[in-house]
């Protein structure tokens, strides 16, 4: 299967989710995955400006030239796609969500009833399966996993994709591995 | 009281939030002694640490974002992040929120909202509220029958704000309408947005036979 992985930790000074993403991915490669990691704190990748060009004047293509457009390709091209970042009050990295941002060029503007809620139609065949690796801060409790659970439902649907897992670096690394092969 | 407006849109001073704030801020002010200022967080991009003292030095805080894909903007998260050093510090602002997304159905936003109410109390802000409306995009082609009800309403949530430093139930569930949509609603308007929103700026713009390119197929 081809999986991405976007790594959005900020933080240069590696820690655990780095180390963590350099095991997965060897034990991935090993378990067959054709696996990428795309580390974004090295990529520039500005902000989404909210200004539909991706819509309406160049279909399928944001207007602004940066890193974001590379990140969209490998995205479209991926099967399972994995978000991974350390919590920053309560939330996956600037970074990361700067970088989900820019990728609604995917989307068709045109709206549609899905599940009895409104939402874009597919730009795309198919899309890939998004998941969550995340890195708890201290203070991460039931219910801070509760409100992001169910806002990475909900972004899942929004792009017209499904949610895989939503797991901790305290997982072994091998219960992810198990995930992306039952998917 | 006094009050800051922190702006969170991308589109800053065109924004859709500004828009509907500036009928909230109207509001606010009709009670003597009232101040409030706007800042808008696209121009502090280059310089978050001048908004963060703003922030901590303010009374009352409001942030007001667009929806982006069930949660802030990318842009509003690193506001957020910066904001760390705070956490737990005594005499922080309190903080409330404004939501609004493109969707017609108010619940889009409800999730990100629950978000917001965790934040503030994991900083450490006491929690105003959160002021929760979908269906804001294109506000321009919308009837004026509906648009005059969202201003009057953020304009009387912004008098009561104004006079008791509350934000009042009744009118946040009103703003609210819809929640949702029925099938049947989806079916009468989704027809109407399509093509007042999207075709006809695509057919401007000479596009609207590519929409539906797939630049990024392999
Ligand atoms: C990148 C991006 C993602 C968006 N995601 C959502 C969404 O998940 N749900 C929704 O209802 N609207 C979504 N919108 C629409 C905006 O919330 C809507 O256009 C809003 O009114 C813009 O407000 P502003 O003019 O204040 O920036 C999105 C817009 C952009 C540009």
């Amino acid at each position: 299967m081809n999986v991405l992985v976007l790594n959005g930790n900020p933080f240069n000074d590696k820690g655990n989710i780095d180390q963590y993403l350099g095991i997965l991915v060897e034990e991935l490669k090993s378990a067959g995955h054709n696996t990428t990691v795309i580390v974004l704190r090295d990529l520039k990748i500005s902000p989404c400006t909210g200004c539909f060009n991706c819509w309406l004047k160049t279909p399928g293509t944001c207007t602004i030239r940066d890193d974001a457009r590379d990140v969209t390709r490998q995205y479209i091209a991926a099967e399972h796609v994995i978000f991974a970042s350390p919590l920053i009050m309560g939330f996956p990295s600037a970074l990361l969500k700067n970088a989900m941002d820019r990728n609604i060029s995917i989307m068709h503007p045109h709206l549609e009833e899905v599940d009895g809620e409104v939402h874009h139609k597919k730009r795309y065949d198919r899309y890939p399966v998004i998941s969550y690796l995340l890195e708890k801060e201290s203070c991460t409790d039931e219910e801070d996993i509760a409100i992001l659970t169910d806002i990475f439902r909900r972004e899942a649907i929004n792009v017209r994709s499904s949610l895989g897992f939503v797991h901790f670096t305290e997982s072994p690394v091998e219960e992810i591995v198990h995930a992306i092969n039952v998917h | 009281m006094r009050l800051m407006f922190i702006n969170g849109s991308p589109r800053g001073t065109k924004s859709n939030t500004d828009r509907l704030m500036e009928h909230f801020i109207r509001g606010f002010l009709e009670t003597e002694g009232n101040a409030c200022r706007t800042e808008y967080l696209v121009k502090y991009r280059q310089n978050l640490q001048t908004l963060t003292e703003k922030f901590s030095a303010a009374e009352n805080v409001i942030i007001g974002f667009p929806l982006y894909i069930d949660a802030m903007p990318g842009s509003v998260k690193e506001f957020l992040e910066v904001l760390a050093p705070f956490e737990g510090k005594i005499n922080l602002p309190a903080l409330g929120f404004v939501i609004q997304c493109g969707f017609p159905e108010t619940s889009h936003t409800r999730f990100a909202a629950r978000y917001c109410e965790k934040f503030s109390r994991r900083i450490g802000c006491r929690f105003l509220g959160a002021i929760l409306k979908g269906g804001c995009e294109g506000l321009d082609i919308q009837p004026n029958f509906l648009t005059d009800k969202y201003f009057s309403l953020f304009n009387m949530i912004g008098v009561s704000f104004g006079k008791t430093g509350k934000f009042d139930e009744e009118l946040l569930t009103k703003l609210a309408r819809p929640e949702h949509l029925s099938a049947q609603n989806m079916a009468q308007i989704i027809p109407y947005i399509n093509q007042a929103l999207w075709d006809a700026r695509m057919e401007k713009n000479g596009v609207l036979d590519r929409s539906f390119d797939r630049p990024f197929t392999s």
